[in-house]
């Protein structure tokens, strides 16, 4: 369709070929032609699609020789010819000329299209007995002795045989036309190959080119601004905590008691602060790509074990109790340890802020197909075929959240407004940091809850590849 | 698709696609002799390197449209090993419709959805959406042990939008239906962006019916 298909004749982009003349060689058609016109003495012309003669092995028969000096003769055999040159068939036909003698024109056909069609003729069915009335009409001046002379010396052919001398040429010539048209598709496909990879590695190459040129700035500009960020806000920001901890702690001299309570406040606005600010780097740096994943492989059950230690602490001072659910012999996940615990920690905060005292939380996994079910896709069959991996639960007997509002949890600041919520305190950001490390490690998240009951986390990561 | 008016001739171009060694070459000799001799030609092997196809393979068939015109069929595949991008690229050029041969062993699940997505892309390159174009799937070689369960695959069937085809390719099973649906599919779309009814007197019924019964499936395969 394209320049690059359109080389030559032949149409790549199908593999077509519109005439003989476009493939085959004419030095082999007219080998074939000659060694046909050897073994059977019968004349052979191979005509193009387009009407040009490719081959032609004949000899001058004697009957032409006399009749062309004749005009009555000469008119009658050039219609024949005519007649001959102008038959385009779909099946093979049979023409007879003046003399009698007969010719068969019979189509090519390759790949179901008509490429061009051999003539096989003149020569005299052995079948005709009598010389035809018309010929000797032809001309007054015939002589008819002549005539019987010439007709005896001409080639004489039994239908039966006719037809297997065509069946014959027929075979040999597909297979002509099969292996050349086999030769020139190769060797077109080898240059527009090396050519169409040789634009695409180049295509490539100026892209990765252009991409790497703009990371590089990009990233400087970036680690820059992060670092400058990081380092402005925390520097101050770590003062005033150490100090307020200071002040805390008596080192400047006994506080009184409203004194210790302010000094005790600045303190805590200043942890929140702090959080908040490395929260908010962990969100643009993961926006921005420029987190990286560190993937090892990991033990699920190891992973909940410690994540129930650390909030050990934090659940008996709100009297929740934790609990572990994880068979052992879980398939291991290939993930970053950093990231796969920030993303249970932050569920597992979540769980015991938002379960009153009394509740329980159960940290959990299980093995399962990571397939996600919306059905109607395109390729679903292949592309979302399962893939083993391991969900991470977390379930707690919290307040639970109304179903209109889970889809928006994930959203960066959401939180659900309630004076329940507030009370919690928090900056929203904790979902949709999850949210985004999830898709970093290809796996998926998912949200069950209802309101009064209790909600569960569903997290789920593939498998490690075992190849 | 091509269309010649003066010799009423109509060629439609159908790929079979899918990762290497999947069996899309096998296809191709099963149709080939499944059908008769006066529906289709030599088969074409190209280049090949140890049986992997390099460049591509080509089958001809022929069928009556009916209204005096000759719908040709040129089947093609791809070389299926990742090296060979540029070709298959090449090769799926003015594609009609496409029959993506996976491989039905589990262990090839992840090789079967990245040559689909490739599949994908070199559409996309090539100018054709892939969201509309014809596409069957085949999973192949059913015979070998380490596949999924045909319940398994008929629920995971269900999920997508492409019709799928159970098929042992060396053993010819399947093979002829794979086709079928693809022409089907292939043949809707093209009379629904050319009217070859209107225009050609090219009745979809009777030339798919036309088409299934020289294949020895009158009927339509539920
Ligand atoms: N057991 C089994 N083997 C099959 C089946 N179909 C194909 N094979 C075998 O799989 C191997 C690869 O088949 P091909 O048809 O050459 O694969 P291909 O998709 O053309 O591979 P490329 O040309 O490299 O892309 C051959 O050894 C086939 O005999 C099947 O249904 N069952
Ligand atoms: N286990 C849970 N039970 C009930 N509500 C929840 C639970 N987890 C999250 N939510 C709701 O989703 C909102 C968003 O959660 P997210 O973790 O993003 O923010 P946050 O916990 O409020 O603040 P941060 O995590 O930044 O400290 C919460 O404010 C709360 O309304
Ligand atoms: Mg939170
Ligand atoms: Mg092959």
């Amino acid at each position: 369709m394209n320049d690059a298909a359109r080389t030559s004749g032949i149409d790549l982009a199908f593999g077509d070929v519109s005439g003989l003349d476009e493939v085959v060689d004419r030095e082999a058609l007219r080998d074939v032609c000659r060694s046909f016109f050897d073994l059977f003495g019968i004349s052979i012309r191979v005509f193009s699609g387009n009407g040009a003669l490719l081959a032609d092995a004949h000899e001058e028969l004697a009957i032409h020789t006399y009749l062309r000096t004749l005009p009555g003769g000469r008119r009658a055999l050039s219609e024949s010819v005519d007649a001959v040159i102008r038959t385009t068939p779909d099946q093979p036909v049979q023409l007879e000329e003046i003399s009698g003698a007969v010719y068969d024109v019979v189509p090519l056909v390759y790949q179901g299209r008509r490429v061009g069609r051999f003539v096989l003729g003149p020569y005299l069915p052995a079948e005709m007995k009598e010389v035809p009335r018309a010929l000797l009409k032809v001309d007054p001046a015939l002589d008819r002795e002549k005539v019987r002379e010439a007709l005896a010396s001409m080639p004489r052919v039994k239908r039966a045989t006719a037809e297997r001398v065509v069946a014959h040429l027929r075979g040999i010539l597909d297979l002509l036309v099969f292996s050349s048209h086999r030769a020139h598709l190769t060797s077109e496909m080898h240059v527009v190959s090396v050519r169409e990879s040789y634009r695409e590695l180049a295509e490539k190459t100026a892209r990765l080119q252009t991409a790497y040129d703009r990371l590089r700035e990009l990233d400087k500009l970036k680690s820059n601004f992060l670092a400058t960020v990081s380092h402005e806000l925390r520097t101050p920001l770590t003062s005033i905590i150490g100090y307020s901890e200071m002040l805390e702690a008596g080192i400047a001299g006994p506080l009184g008691d409203e004194q210790l309570d302010f000094v005790q406040t600045i303190h805590g606005k200043g942890e929140q602060l702090l959080a908040l600010i490395t929260s908010l780097l962990d969100l643009s740096k993961l926006e921005q790509g420029v987190l990286r994943i560190e993937p090892q492989l990991l033990d699920a059950r190891e992973l909940l074990v410690d994540l129930a230690k650390t909030f050990e602490p934090a659940a008996r001072k709100k009297q929740v109790e934790i609990r572990v659910e994880a068979p052992p012999n879980l398939p291991r996940i290939a993930a970053d340890p950093v990231r796969i615990k920030q993303i249970l920690s932050n569920l597992a905060e979540n769980a015991i802020k938002f379960t009153p005292p009394g509740g329980h939380v159960v940290f959990a996994a299980n093995e399962t197909d990571l397939d996600d079910d919306d059905g109607g896709g395109f390729g679903a069959v292949l592309l979302a075929a399962p893939r083993r991996a391991v969900a991470f639960l977390v379930r707690d007997t919290g307040i639970g959240m109304p179903r209109e509002e889970l889809p928006k949890i994930f959203d960066a600041f959401y939180q659900i407004d309630g004076s329940s919520t507030r009370e919690h305190g928090g900056t929203g950001l904790g979902l949709s940091i999850v949210k985004r490390l999830v898709d970093a490690h290809d796996g998926t998240i998912k949200v069950d809850s209802e309101p009064g009951k209790g909600t569960v986390f569903t997290v789920t990561i593939p498998e490690a590849e075992s190849g | 698709m091509q269309i010649d008016f003066k010799s009423r001739e109509l060629t439609v171009k159908l790929v079979y696609y899918g990762p290497a060694l999947s069996g899309k070459t096998t296809n191709l000799q099963a149709i080939h002799s499944l059908v008769s001799p006066e529906t289709t030609g030599r088969l074409m092997t190209l280049e090949t390197r140890d049986d992997r196809t390099l460049f591509f393979d080509l089958l001809p068939l022929t069928f009556d449209g009916g209204a005096g015109i000759q719908v040709r069929f040129k089947l093609f595949t791809v070389p299926g090993q990742v090296i060979h991008n540029a070709t298959r690229r090449l090769v799926l050029q003015g594609a009609d419709g496409t029959a993506f041969i996976a491989d039905s062993q589990i262990s090839e699940t992840r090789s079967n959805q990245q040559a689909f997505l490739n599949m994908q892309e070199n559409l996309r390159e090539n100018g054709i959406d892939p969201a509309t174009h014809p596409i069957v799937i085949q999973f192949n070689k059913r015979d070998l042990p380490g596949v999924r369960t045909d319940e398994e695959l008929e629920r995971m069937a269900k999920k997508g939008r492409e019709p799928v085809f159970k098929a042992v390719a060396t053993r010819g099973t399947g093979v002829i239906e794979t086709f079928l649906g693809l022409t089907e599919r292939t043949w809707r779309q093209l009379e629904e962006r050319h009217q070859l009814h209107e225009k050609f007197g090219l009745d979809p019924e009777v030339f798919l019916r036309g088409v299934r019964s020289r294949l020895g499936i009158p009927e339509a395969a539920a």
